[in-house]
């Protein structure tokens, strides 16, 4: 037993130098065997632990509690007698019944493209690789996105678009000046003030 | 009992199977002897890197920062933002004879952007504006300089994991995760090279791991002797060092009652914005991998504001409205985090 998990633990961390030849008949044994099925998934949660990778809601495995709850569902043993029970209808009602479900078929076909369509819009707004060159100067301030909960009149809206330009333009000098600051020394505090620093740094910093 | 040992024995693989993916992958590449013997070499490699002390992510990170600030080096990387262009640069580090550190920054698409650095002056060349130079130890780049040149400073806010090794920008690299002890700023993965212990590449990674921003060295070279463009720089020519007005000191007008773990109040003061020339009181917060500006305006002057959160670039920004005053925060942190220091500013009686 302690072989079979050693080996399992080997194939988890790609140690398994032998993978073709013992790999395959250790996944067949996994997929038979409970124990190890268990110990297949618990080393994985270990081994991401130990990377700090794992995520903050723990999904553990659902499909085992829905066959639970399935299960202790209580059958329904006499089913109430109805039109389909009618010998002649019968017979008939499966088409209209086909009907219904290609009807749901459909449904579900056109969702999934919607699904899919919606899917590959986010796709290109990932924050990498798919970024539109912007014209002017690169580094540049690129425009600031709100997620606004009601609408304002435009002239606000440029005057709140404005002022936080301001803000990122200044937080940008803050933190330029800030290593200045840290490191002034006692001589140079004692140096006479010369001239009014205020820097027009009109693009945001490297 | 049985489950610690389990524990332990695949912990200790860990460590020893990113090596193993190496070899695997020289196996594949090479003949049978050559394989033999570069297994050698990748074995005495380890050796050597065994005896120096880097098994553990803190010494790793030593290794780092004595690389950074005592080789002499060349590195070409990228910059990746969100909704920015790729930003390509140029890095170079020297020592010169009198042990005096030089560096270069170069930003290397459009009209460009130079900063250069000779012991503890930085010079700023920039378009749109008159050079200038600052005294400073470090440049102002887009890169977390207190993390490359002092990381023991960020060991009590950020936990420092070991993850695996692997193959960045053509060379074997080993990967360092990143995370705020109190889970309250974004990650970092960190990529440094074995041999060197230069960085090949850092992502920024929000608390559920999607990338922000990514720094990928396309090159990196380290050489024995300083490169011949710092012996081209004039130093009298580089512009004077602008001497800043003295600090005032104000007497702190706000209290914030929540900070991140390790971070505290870089400076508080009183300052006219650049732009639009408002007066706010301002108060930046560091932790020494990133910087969080706070700025506070009376309400009248703020006016037609209103609650709102954005995002530009990986600084989140986020505007509140507490009473008569118009809170606003910008800084690359989670806006959980940022809405949590904002509602902790309380006024001082």
């Amino acid at each position: 037993m302690s072989q079979k998990f050693e080996n399992l633990s080997a194939l988890v961390d790609g140690e398994n130098s032998q993978f073709d030849l013992q790999g395959n008949e250790l996944i067949t044994a996994i997929k038979n065997d409970k124990d190890l099925e268990q110990k297949w998934h618990s080393y994985h949660v270990i081994r991401y632990g130990l990377r700090k990778e794992l995520p903050q809601q723990m999904q553990f495995d659902i499909a085992a509690k829905v066959m639970l709850a399935l299960e202790s569902e209580p059958a329904i043993l006499a089913p109430k007698r109805n039109w389909r029970d009618l010998p002649v209808l019968g017979s008939v009602i499966p088409f209209v019944k086909q009907g219904g479900q290609m009807a749901i078929a459909a449904s579900v076909a056109v969702a999934m493209i919607i699904g899919v369509q919606q899917f590959n819009q986010n796709e290109a707004d990932q924050p990498f690789n798919s970024a539109a060159p912007i014209l002017g100067i690169p580094g540049g301030l690129s425009p600031v996105s709100f997620e606004q909960t009601n609408t304002m009149p435009q002239n606000d809206m440029m005057e709140q678009r404005r002022r936080i330009n301001a803000f990122i333009a200044d937080h940008q000098q803050q933190m330029r000046l800030k290593s200045v600051e840290l490191n002034i020394t006692p001589s140079s505090v004692e140096q006479p003030a010369k001239n009014d620093f205020q820097p027009e740094i009109l693009n945001d910093t490297p | 009992m049985i489950s610690s040992l389990k524990f332990l024995t695949i912990h200790l693989k860990f460590i020893t199977v990113p090596r193993i993916g190496v070899l695997l992958a020289l196996l594949c590449i090479s003949t049978e002897s050559l394989a033999q013997e570069n297994q050698d070499t990748e074995l005495q490699a380890d050796f050597a890197i065994s005896q120096y002390p880097s098994d553990t992510a803190e010494a790793w990170l030593s290794k780092m920062a004595k690389a950074f600030k005592s080789l002499n080096y060349s590195i070409s990387f990228v910059v990746l933002k969100p909704g920015v262009d790729s930003q390509p640069y140029l890095w170079r580090h020297a020592i010169d004879e009198n042990g005096i550190e030089m560096e270069q920054l170069n930003l290397l698409n459009g009209p460009g952007r130079e900063v250069v650095r000779i012991g503890n002056k930085v010079s700023y060349f920039e378009p749109n504006v008159p050079p200038y130079s600052l005294q400073s130890s470090t440049i102002n780049g887009p890169f977390p300089s207190e993390l490359f040149y002092q990381p023991e400073k960020l060991f009590d806010s950020y936990e420092f994991v070991l993850v695996g090794r692997s193959r960045v920008s053509g060379r074997s690299a080993q990967q360092i995760r990143v995370i705020s002890n109190d889970k309250s700023r974004f990650g970092l993965n960190l990529w440094l090279d074995q041999e060197s212990g230069l960085l090949l590449k850092m992502n920024m990674v929000n608390l559920e791991g999607q990338p922000l921003e990514q720094i990928q060295v396309a090159a990196i070279q380290v050489t024995e002797q300083p490169d011949p463009f710092f012996a081209r720089i004039d130093l009298p020519m580089l512009p004077d060092i602008l001497v800043m007005r003295g600090q005032q000191a104000t007497t702190p007008r706000w209290k914030l009652n929540y900070l991140p773990l390790g971070m505290h109040v870089a400076k508080q003061d009183i300052h006219r914005l650049p732009m639009t020339g408002e007066l706010v009181d301002y108060i930046l917060l560091t932790d020494g991998l990133v910087d969080v500006s706070i700025y506070l305006q009376p309400m009248a002057s703020a006016k037609a504001s209103q609650d709102l959160i954005g995002r530009h670039e990986s600084n989140t920004i986020l505007t509140r409205q507490m009473g008569e005053v118009s809170v606003t925060l910008v800084g690359k942190i989670p806006a959980v985090t940022a809405d949590a220091i904002l509602k902790s500013i309380q006024l001082v009686q």
